[in-house]
């Protein structure tokens, strides 16, 4: 075979090639418009939305600052702090407040539990009674219970006589309960109403929630209250942050003073009603918080709160209860057993 | 003269032989060649893209929407971009990623979403840059908050911090202030956003959008958190009319296949990677695989209960959003 006979078929077969390589080239070329494409360079664009900036994003935060004291300027007082009405708190979430009162000097004690820790203690009201004659104050935190007839009656006869009472209470909530891996859904409601109706007031049916951020402190249900009147439960307090708030309502012809009211702006949870409500009220010698968590560690430092909880634990150690009130004997308190 | 003949033919043949053979071997190489040389320009007339996003915004769902809208974005025939979506929304930094896909996409183009189900929370905070929201009846919208998962996760970590010798007072510790303030954090960023975008045609104040409410379509068209009501054509026409490129009817639609459930699941199980030209995304999935640690709280732009919730009755709460 000579080179030509080679050459030719094999120059027909590139030239084939390069001829229709070279039209579908073309005609790319031509339905391709741009040459190459964009690069991904310029297809890059970052972005950093205004509404993204730290500015606008980043919650204010209230200063947990200052500090609980407690003055002993009626001499040292002993305190008690309920334990008998299925209280629902942690002991140590209040211990910021029994140091304070241990370190002016004041003595607390929490009612044992149960039964079983009797000594002059019981189920019995009277036993309850007798306790409460050898202390000058009551703090009742959060009672899920409600007081017997007799509680009630030596109560009143307690601040009747300068004995100083404060009971802070949280509104009907869903809750978790049981904990581990299972826990249920229950309902827990204020069990104090009886005793404060005698006061005038009882706790009003709803949580509370605020959804303006300069009213609430990085929470809708954590607002703000502001004191209503001048009292020695409001010197030196602009603003207190309640944790989980109800509303106090008067009762009748009551002589209770609001000394607090919650944030403008504030709604009830369920019903969405605005208004102006108590938060923290006072008749005579007892007084009413519609909050028991702003005591807790965690929140006791927020805004004003720490000066809220002095004056309270001063409410509660100014008083000057003669030592035999309440009576123990069953006069006037019949029942109870 | 019969040599020659035969040798005349013999060449003939070999000739057509070689035609044939380098025809078939350019038409082989021919398209390799056209599409090198048309580039990524699409010869298409100008289109529509209807993207769909149905399901969560998880990381994974985000990720392969994400794609659709850069693939949108740099198809030179694509004018505009309608989203159809059905979500209840999801985890928050996946719903953050969806909006700011969404965002860069609406920066370019007309984006006209149609709202098929839902388009709740997180699904909300996505379209919330989206030229005009379709709806019908049914549709929902809104629900324009964050929740995290409390508390066993918090007291989970709390216990095993007893476990562990740490550097600082505050690592690997969480607490319920924390959580709220990073809630809040989050849900300025939410609702900034809605009401960057929205704030204009929106009758309510940032405070009631703030309350998370959900809406129905005749509702939201009322209240300006939809614009029209309408269907997913009304949507495409909408998104053509607004589109600079597109003159009358003189438009093709493209619809993009969503994402199949099978996909989702690989793309959250593996690592994805999309390339497109030299740059490669590498996608991690919702998990980060490889390690045995999970962020003890996490927080979800989202409107419903997980189902595992419902299954076994655990309960996440939302009562600090």
């Amino acid at each position: 075979m000579k080179p030509a006979e080679i050459a030719r078929p094999l120059g027909v077969f590139v030239i084939v090639i390069v001829v229709i390589l070279a039209g579908s080239a073309v005609l790319g070329a031509v339905a391709g418009g741009d040459s190459g494409g964009p690069t991904d360079g310029q297809n890059v664009q970052g972005q950093s939305p205004e509404q993204f900036q730290p500015e606008s994003v980043n919650p204010d935060v209230d200063p947990e600052t200052g500090e609980i004291s407690v003055d002993a300027d009626d001499g040292t007082k002993k305190i008690l702090i309920d334990t008998q009405h299925s209280n629902a708190f942690d002991r140590d979430d209040i211990e910021p407040v029994v140091e304070a009162l241990a370190e002016a000097g004041h003595t607390v004690d929490f009612t044992p539990s149960g039964t079983s820790d009797s000594g002059g203690f019981g189920s019995s009201s009277g036993g309850y009674n007798a306790t409460l004659q050898e202390y000058d104050a009551l703090l009742v935190i959060n009672p899920t219970e409600g007081f017997t007839e007799s509680e009630r009656a030596g109560l009143q006869t307690y601040t009747d006589n300068d004995g100083r009472v404060v009971v802070l209470g949280e509104p009907t909530q869903t809750g978790l309960s049981g904990g581990g891996l299972l826990p249920s859904l229950s309902t827990v409601s204020f069990g104090a109403n009886d005793l404060t109706t005698q006061y005038g007031a009882r706790m009003g049916a709803e949580a509370l929630y605020n959804l303006d951020d300069s009213a609430n402190d990085n929470g809708f249900k954590s607002i703000y209250a502001a004191p209503e009147s001048t009292s020695s439960l409001s010197e030196g307090v602009d603003t207190i942050t309640l944790e989980n708030p109800g509303y106090i309502v008067r009762t009748g012809e009551s002589d209770a003073t609001v000394l607090y009211t919650a944030a403008d702006g504030t709604k009830t949870l369920e019903t969405r009603r605005n208004g102006t409500f108590a938060t923290v009220v006072r008749n005579d010698n007892l007084v009413f918080v519609s909050d028991s968590d702003f005591i807790d560690q965690s929140e006791v430092y927020d805004a004003d709160n720490e000066v809220f909880v002095s004056n309270l634990l001063d409410f509660l150690t100014s008083g000057d209860k003669p030592d035999d009130v309440p009576e123990t004997s069953t006069e006037g308190t019949p029942g109870g057993f | 003269m019969a040599a020659s003949s035969e040798s005349t033919s013999a060449t003939t043949v070999l000739y057509v032989v070689v035609v044939v053979v380098a025809v078939l071997v350019a038409t082989v190489l021919a398209p390799v060649v056209y599409s090198a040389t048309t580039g990524s320009g699409d010869s298409e007339g100008p289109s529509v893209a209807v993207l769909t996003l149905r399901g969560g915004t998880s990381g994974a769902n985000v990720a392969a929407i994400s794609e659709d809208l850069r693939q949108a974005r740099n198809n030179d025939s694509i004018e505009a971009v309608v989203m159809r979506i059905d979500s209840p929304g999801g985890a928050v930094t996946s719903s953050e990623e969806f909006y700011l896909a969404m965002n860069r996409t609406a920066a370019e183009m007309p984006v006209v979403t149609y709202v098929e189900g839902y388009a709740a929370s997180g699904g909300y905070f996505g379209i919330a840059p989206s030229d005009a929201i379709y709806v019908k009846p049914s549709s929902l919208v809104g629900s324009v908050g964050v929740v995290a998962t409390l508390p066993s996760a918090l007291e989970a970590q709390n216990a095993q911090v007893r476990n562990a010798l740490r550097t600082g007072p505050d690592k690997q510790l969480q607490t319920i202030d924390s959580v709220r303030e990073e809630l809040e954090l989050l849900q300025n960023a939410f609702v900034g956003t809605v009401m960057e975008h929205r704030g204009d045609e929106l009758t309510l104040s940032r405070t009631e959008v703030s309350s998370a409410d959900t809406y129905r379509g005749t509702e939201a068209v009322q209240n300006g958190f939809a614009d029209e009501i309408g269907t997913l054509e009304s949507a495409i026409q909408r998104a053509a009319s607004e589109a600079d490129g597109i003159e009358d009817d003189s438009y093709n639609v493209y619809y993009k296949e969503p994402p199949s459930i099978t996909a989702s699941i690989i793309l959250a199980e593996g690592d994805v990677e999309s390339t497109n030209g030299s740059i490669v995304y590498v996608d991690q999935g919702d998990e980060e695989a490889g390690t045995d640690f999970v962020p003890p709280v996490r927080y979800y732009a989202v409107y419903g209960i997980p189902e595992s919730a419902v299954e076994n009755e655990e309960v996440v709460t939302n009562e600090t959003g």
